[in-house]
């Protein structure tokens, strides 16, 4: 028997009996749809917690500390974070920049406002790789000297100290003169405190970034060697000695470390560790919200399941009703030339038709499901799972889709499997005679 | 004439419960190619059950069925069904159309599981039920027509695939007098012009003078064979 002959049969027997079916498909649309449904909003809270920490900073930047080491301790342990380690991270696999990072503090002052920042130092040659993008203006480029970049949300940090009330300061980051100073009191200067003669320096502004990641909206950036001579002017005028060790020249406060891919970004880090180095990266916090994120949706997947099992002994059932309903017929079919297998296959091909067919309306009756969820559910649904509201409660990928297809038309094979036997093994002689 | 069919020492024992029924004793038949071979018993003869184990829906409790060289009780379902494919086209007394399929479809149904295209196995279906007189019936279903077309219907299916040997288990059992005769007329014309091998069971006297031979079995036993003047159509219709 042709696979054509096989499948024009099995599709007019299932038509046959139109009502029962549809109603078996039924029985699989909703069982499809559950699970599609419930591991959607596993997606989705997966999704939302990546969306999250994507807020907090880049998910594939690694930091690099230096490790902190018992000082009673011989020292020869100690790794340092200097230009050999930046040498030595960019040679690690997956890593696509490295840029190393001193911070310290100070002022910047617009007329009568002032705002306290973290003023961080960076390679502006891998500003770009970093992920860093600006809103006005452009990023630091390598002949800046007294330039800098704003984070996104200094705009909103500017106060006149002087002032009781805090109003909004109308201040033009791109246009408006200013200045900066390392002095960590200005503005807050105690009567007859004798302050350090602190330089103030005239800063061009070189652009602005996009507000809304918190690692970068409060602070500005300027070039790494611009910093350490700010850091040594300091120093100076503070009359210190430049600090042994951590504060010298060949060496950094910290390292970062781009990667190319966020699956990546574990097995970089356990590199670097491995070298001597404390790392850190927002993947440490994903990866745990994931594993919860898993055993949520293993446990909604599990609940949509069930009735996937339903549906599954349903068709099984439609399928020995169908037998019986059909014995003469196997029995005429067998004696006029069916074989075992033609028959089995007529019955398997029934049921997988049951079970794609309700796999394929379940899939649709899903996006129509996550759709009202997205739509509607978000206001109250996306405060309960801590999400926001901005990013989507249920989310139905690409492979979701065929994944449930094919499982819908193998549970259909899978509960077809007995009923089918059963048709194959039936006497011949015997299933002529009933009537 | 060789021999296509031929039985050796055939018994078949029912056991129902702890007794045991011997529908077969044991039975020695040689059927000729092309011959036309009449079963003539009473009910509970064993006759059908004959015919069964000659088309390989029965296994025999002992003994030997070997047609056209090949051990029928030597295989398994699997090679029987295919064997009755190549082989077998099978009449019945309820004719045993499947209600869903029109006549055309039900004809055709045994090319399908051969595996014959629909176009080419159509065309066949419908020279077939042309033949047998229903070529203005072709897509009604059994439930629109009378007895004596049902059974043409299941005739045409019998002789579509031109197989070797046709069994016909009491096919004129349902019909009045003058279709039987013409059910009668067909089914032995079809084989006299095909070549090939019939063989009848039935209770009726009438029937079995169609036949060139007569085998009457009683209580599982040949009880005597006896051959008839082959009389044309046309002589026992008038």
């Amino acid at each position: 028997m042709s696979n054509i002959d096989l499948i024009r049969m099995g599709i007019k027997n299932l038509w046959r009996r139109k009502l029962r079916t549809f109603l078996t498909v039924l029985g699989v649309i909703i069982g499809t749809s559950s699970i599609v449904v419930m591991l959607s909003l596993g997606f989705g809270l997966t999704q939302g917690f990546q969306d999250q920490i994507s807020q907090w900073g880049d998910l594939t930047t690694i930091n690099v500390y230096q490790r902190w080491v018992d000082p009673s301790m011989p020292s020869k342990d100690q790794v340092k974070l200097d230009d050999n380690a930046v040498a030595a991270f960019k040679a690690i696999p997956h890593v696509i920049a490295v840029s190393p990072t001193i911070e310290t503090y100070g002022t910047v002052i617009n007329g009568r406002y002032i705002a306290q920042v973290p003023i961080k130092g960076i390679d502006p040659d891998v500003m770009a790789e970093f992920g860093f993008e600006v809103a006005e203006g452009r990023l630091l480029n390598n002949s800046d000297e007294l330039t800098v970049v704003f984070g996104g949300g200094m705009q909103h940090n500017f106060w006149d100290p002087k002032a009781r009330v805090w109003r909004e300061p109308k201040i033009n980051l791109m246009k408006d003169r200013m200045s900066l100073t390392l002095n960590p009191n200005y503005g807050y200067e105690q009567p007859g405190q004798k302050t350090p003669n602190y330089k103030e320096y005239k800063i061009k502004t070189a652009g602005v970034l996009v507000e809304g990641n918190w690692e970068t909206d409060y602070g500005i950036y300027m070039p790494i060697k611009v910093v350490q001579q700010l850091i040594k002017d300091k120093e100076k005028a503070e009359n210190q000695k430049p600090q042994k060790g951590n504060n010298n020249e060949s060496q950094y406060q910290r390292i970062n470390v781009k990667v190319d891919d966020m699956k990546n970004v574990q097995d970089v880090q356990e590199t670097i560790k491995n070298m001597g180095h404390e790392a850190y990266s927002l993947n440490d916090q994903l990866e745990s919200m994931k594993q919860t994120a898993g055993i949520i949706q293993a446990v909604l997947g599990g609940i949509g399941a069930i009735s996937l099992l339903v549906a599954a002994i349903g068709i099984t059932n439609t399928m020995v009703m169908s037998i019986y309903e059909r014995t003469k017929e196997i029995g005429v079919m067998k004696v006029i030339g069916a074989s075992l297998k033609d028959i089995k296959r007529l019955f398997l091909f029934e049921a997988a038709l049951i079970g794609l067919l309700g796999g394929i309306l379940g899939i649709c009756f899903s996006y129509l499901l996550s759709f009202i969820i997205n739509h509607f559910g978000s206001s109250f649904l996306g405060n309960f799972f801590g999400t926001g509201g901005e990013s989507k409660i249920s989310i139905i990928p690409i492979w979701l889709i065929f994944a449930a297809m094919a499982f819908s038309a193998l549970i259909g094979i899978i509960s077809g499997y007995y009923p089918a036997r059963r048709a194959m093994n039936l006497s011949a002689l015997e299933a002529i005679r009933t009537e | 004439m060789d021999d296509l069919i031929v039985l050796k020492n055939l018994r078949k024992v029912y056991k129902m419960g702890d007794e045991k029924i011997i529908a077969l004793n044991s039975i020695d038949l040689n059927i000729k190619r092309n011959e036309f071979v009449c079963l003539l018993g009473t009910s509970g003869s064993g006759k059908s059950t004959l015919l069964n184990m000659m088309a390989g829906l029965e296994k025999p409790t002992k003994g030997e069925i070997i047609i056209n060289g090949h051990h029928l009780e030597k295989m398994n379902e699997t090679q029987l069904t295919k064997f009755r494919q190549l082989n077998i086209g099978f009449v019945f007394q309820s004719y045993n159309l499947i209600p869903t399929l029109s006549a055309m479809e039900n004809v055709s149904l045994g090319l399908t599981f051969k595996g014959v295209p629909k176009a080419k196995r159509d065309k066949m279906a419908k020279e077939m039920l042309e033949n047998v007189g229903l070529g203005n019936r072709l897509h009604h279903k059994p439930s629109e027509m009378s007895g004596g077309q049902q059974q043409r219907v299941s005739i045409a299916r019998a002789f579509v695939g031109k197989p070797k040997i046709v069994f016909a288990d009491e096919p004129t059992g349902n019909l009045d007098t003058k279709t039987t005769f013409e059910v009668m007329d067909l089914i032995t014309g079809m084989a006299r012009e095909n070549n090939q091998t019939l063989i009848i069971v039935t209770h009726d006297n009438e029937i079995s003078s169609y036949a060139h031979r007569v085998v009457y079995i009683r209580d599982g036993n040949i009880e005597k064979i006896t051959h008839n003047q082959i009389i044309t159509e046309g002589e026992k219709t008038k």
